[in-house]
């Protein structure tokens, strides 16, 4: 079966630094996949170009079988993103912007209605029925990124940070969504620090460090008998024991 | 006054940190052009007839005034044009830290008299010290000193305080009408303010109705204490500075309030909305960006600002009793409504991405209709409008119209996309509404690439209009549609294959990586030659043209008006040599600019450039 997102050998360095150092990873039909790593490692780098946002130096990502640099079309049609902290069309209001998002993804004006009012309601966006996106919290412009990535129903979402800064009933309701996606048969990639989170979601896991993949697998696989937080620690290297304390802070 | 050192030591500690060699080399530009002006203000001081009142004729002081109110406007409205002032410390910085309004207000006024605009202006206020000395005894010149120091923080206050107002009045749809139209008269009114020097010329000197207005105006008070002190009305001349002290004081208290005001939440609004109704890709891109024409009030600002400026501009001429720009009013408007908008796609920053996720939606087309439709109707409204005024002539400005909306709808999109200026995104854009890009100086290079682009456009409609008429309009309807699918068409091609490349632009806010292996990246040139490279492009045009070029024209031409030009003024044996020099000196920045970002190196290097 081919994969939902296949990611082969992608390099991109920024001047000298090298952000995403040959990267390989394999996201299989229906897996719910948590990319994990410190900030910096190359999370948002990876997933920028694995979805067409951002020119790899070298290497490819093909998103159910389609190139996604030779054959973005198809490619793009296949896949809903939500990247983390960029702009969206900060003048309109939350169901404009999905209008507006849906016409340009070719659908028709009364599919594009139904859907837009159902996405607003299950994320409790319609409150807000008038209000401009540019004045929405943090919280609600992820709601509304969310919305927009699944508004021509795609077959693959690529999230980053998702849960940022959205409060912990909405998380639920997202959480709740994620799962009913998978369980459709949908695929989802997301990027996280929160170790917790990616452990109670995801199937499978990917470890990113200093650009490149410390680990790959299964959710069994990468973490072991432990807990993910320490297999993480462990394959980071960073010293979690024998944390420094602030003198001056306790009494 | 430990809070103003410490945000004073702040903002050097912020300039020295950004300061690389390309901003190195705009501030050495601008300094240079700066001190240009402020060397002009004190040659003013030592010419004309010192001696207020009696006799008709160029009086010095009257001059001093006029061009104080000059650099007080530039001080005032030079933020509203190139996106915000000086905001390298922002309120925004200090909201945690708990400090009363005036304290706060009175440290960042303390830092920002860190910078150049500040040190070129005290260098121009020392006029006035050069105009107490040609007036009289030593009184005169004590009274210049504390008036210089004033007259800056008054300056400095001014700018800060209508920055301010600006913001707040872009919080509101009226306010920001308001400032659109303030703005555009005072702008088109510093543009065209050789008319109102041709109008005095007439009358033999500036009027005493003007001068007293002009020593009125807040720039003008310096001036009045030393005049004052001059005639011996020592009571007039410190009544002129303890009122600059009031203003200062005022003016500070009334920043502080405002600072108040910036850093408090604005209410969200709760408007109806009209429902989309577009059913098509293009139509939704349309049915956005007319939305954002709408709502977005710094394009509300923009749009009022490009009328305000070109109703002014054409009819100002009203005053010398000609009338005859008015059918032209239309075409100076559409120019600068592309010129405001000439950013188009970095002033929405990030949101490209959308654009990059769903290839195929005529992104560029649609947000053409959406110019055109906002432009075009209040463009060919004023040109009527004009013509109808003055009877005519038709031809001319409908061609000029019809091809400068076309050219405009084109150029605009194209060379957003070419030229993108990397903004900051709607949503992170602090208090000042009027920011949009920490790169002031691409984002007037822009505006300016526009008018002079876009003017181009109006050439072959013009030529035809003028010489046969009605035809014309067909040759501009035909150019205005040409450009409209072909640079649009050019501007869509290079957004399909080099979309990621913007969008990381826009992220990071540098420009990517350039192909070629012998033109240098900007970044990548010695500290050195950089500095050369921004000196030679922003500055080696004045010894060219106007010293070199214009200078030898108007010399040939045997004109007396001596102006700015050096070889008018020289003795007569130096004049030519001094063209020649000139058009030398220029020539030889361009060259250097040019050999140190182009220069033929071998082909090993070209290749290992090329490769990393």
């Amino acid at each position: 079966m081919t994969a939902a997102l296949e990611i082969a050998g992608l390099f991109k360095a920024f001047g000298e630094k090298v952000a995403v150092d040959h990267v390989d990873l394999t996201v299989p039909q229906g897996s719910f996949y948590g990319l994990v790593g410190q900030n910096g490692a190359g999370k948002t780098t990876t997933l920028a170009m694995a979805v067409g946002l951002l020119r790899p130096d070298s290497g490819g990502a093909r998103i159910f079988g389609a190139d996604v640099w030779s054959d973005p079309d198809t490619a793009k049609a296949l896949v809903g993103v939500l990247p983390d902290g960029l702009a969206m069309p900060e003048r309109l209001t939350g169901r404009e912007v999905l209008t507006y998002l849906g016409l340009l993804r070719g659908l028709s004006k009364d599919v594009v209605a139904e859907r837009a009012g159902e996405l607003l309601e299950v994320l409790e966006l319609d409150s807000a029925e008038n209000t401009l996106v540019i004045e929405y919290s943090t919280g609600m412009r992820k709601k509304i990124g969310l919305a927009t990535a699944l508004l021509h129903a795609p077959r693959l979402l690529v999230l980053d940070e998702p849960f940022e800064a959205v409060d912990p009933v909405s998380a639920t309701t997202i959480k709740g969504i994620l799962r009913g996606f998978v369980a459709g048969g949908g695929s989802v990639v997301l990027s996280s620090h929160v170790m917790a989170l990616v452990e109670q979601l995801c199937d499978h896991v990917g470890v990113i460090d200093e650009g490149r993949v410390a680990a790959a697998g299964t959710l069994e696989e990468v973490r072991g008998s432990g807990s993910l937080e320490d297999a993480f620690v462990e394959l980071v290297g960073a010293s979690g024991a024998g944390a420094k304390e602030l003198t001056w802070l306790s009494r | 006054m430990a809070v103003a050192l410490t945000m004073a030591a702040m903002k050097v500690a912020v300039l020295r940190n950004s300061m690389n060699s390309q901003k190195a080399g705009l501030v050495v530009a601008g300094a240079v052009l700066g001190l240009i002006l402020a060397g002009g203000t004190i040659a003013v001081a030592f010419v004309g007839d010192p001696n207020a009142g009696s006799v008709t004729g160029w009086h010095t002081g009257d001059l001093l005034a006029a061009a104080y109110a000059v650099w007080m406007l530039g001080w005032i409205f030079g933020p509203v044009f190139i996106g915000g002032g000086d905001e390298t410390l922002r309120p925004e910085y200090f909201t945690l830290v708990g400090l009363r309004p005036r304290r706060l207000a009175f440290g960042l006024l303390t830092a920002s008299f860190i910078g150049v605009a500040p040190a070129v202006s005290l260098v121009a206020l020392a006029a006035l010290v050069v105009f107490g000395v040609r007036v009289g005894s030593a009184v005169p010149v004590l009274i210049a000193l504390p008036a210089v120091l004033l007259s800056l923080v008054v300056f400095v206050l001014l700018s800060r305080v209508a920055t301010a107002v600006m913001g707040l009045a872009l919080r509101s749809r009226v306010g920001a009408i308001a400032a659109g139209l303030s703005n555009g008269v005072i702008l088109a009114a510093l543009g065209q303010g050789w008319v109102f020097f041709v109008a005095f010329q007439q009358v033999g000197g500036i009027p005493p109705t003007a001068s007293a207005i002009l020593r009125y105006l807040p720039s003008g008070w310096g001036l009045i204490a030393v005049e004052a002190a001059a005639e011996g009305a020592l009571p007039r001349a410190a009544a002129a500075l303890a009122a600059m002290c009031l203003l200062i004081v005022l003016l500070l208290g009334a920043w502080a309030a405002l600072l108040t005001r910036r850093t408090s939440a604005a209410r969200p609004s709760v408007r109806g909305r009209r429902p989309m109704t577009a059913a098509s890709a293009q139509g939704a891109v349309v049915a956005k960006e007319l939305r954002t024409w709408t709502r977005d009030l710094v394009r509300n600002h923009q749009l009022t600002f490009a009328l305000a400026y070109a109703v002014f501009f054409t009819s100002c001429m009203l005053f010398m009793g000609m009338n005859g720009l008015l059918p032209y009013t239309g075409a100076v408007f559409i120019l600068m409504a592309g010129a405001m908008s000439a950013n188009l796609y970095g002033t929405d920053g990030t949101v490209l991405w959308l654009t990059l996720m769903t290839p195929g939606a005529s992104e560029v087309r649609g947000r053409q209709w959406a110019w055109l439709l906002t432009v075009g109707p209040v463009g060919l409204a004023l040109t009527v409008a004009g013509a109808a005024i003055t009877g005519g002539p038709w031809p001319l400005p409908l061609a000029l119209t019809a091809a400068l909306l076309g050219g405009a709808a084109g150029i605009v999109p194209l060379i957003s996309v070419y030229a993108l200026v990397p903004g900051i995104d709607p949503h992170r854009r602090g208090g000042n509404p009027l920011r949009s890009s920490e790169d002031d100086g691409s984002l007037t290079g822009l505006a300016y690439a526009v008018i002079g682009l876009g003017g181009l456009t109006g050439v072959p409609a013009g030529l035809v209009a003028s010489s046969y008429g009605w035809p014309g309009v067909a040759v501009g309807i035909a150019t205005g549609a040409l450009c409209v699918w072909g640079l649009g068409a050019l501007a869509e091609s290079r957004l399909g294959s080099h979309g990621p490349e913007l969008l990381q632009t826009m992220r990071t806010g540098k420009r990517a990586q350039s192909a070629s292996a012998r033109w240098k990246k900007f970044d990548d040139l010695p500290k050195r030659d950089q500095i050369i490279a921004t000196v030679g492009w922003s500055l080696g045009a004045i010894p060219l043209f106007p010293q070199g070029i214009v200078a030898g024209v108007q010399k040939a031409n045997g004109t007396t008006e001596k102006s700015w030009f050096l070889a008018l003024h020289v003795p007569d044996p130096w004049g030519w040599p001094v063209v020649v020099f000139m058009v030398l000196l220029g020539i030889a920045m361009y060259g250097g600019a040019l050999w140190v970002s182009y220069r033929p190196r071998p082909k090993e290097e070209a290749v290992a450039a090329a490769a990393t």
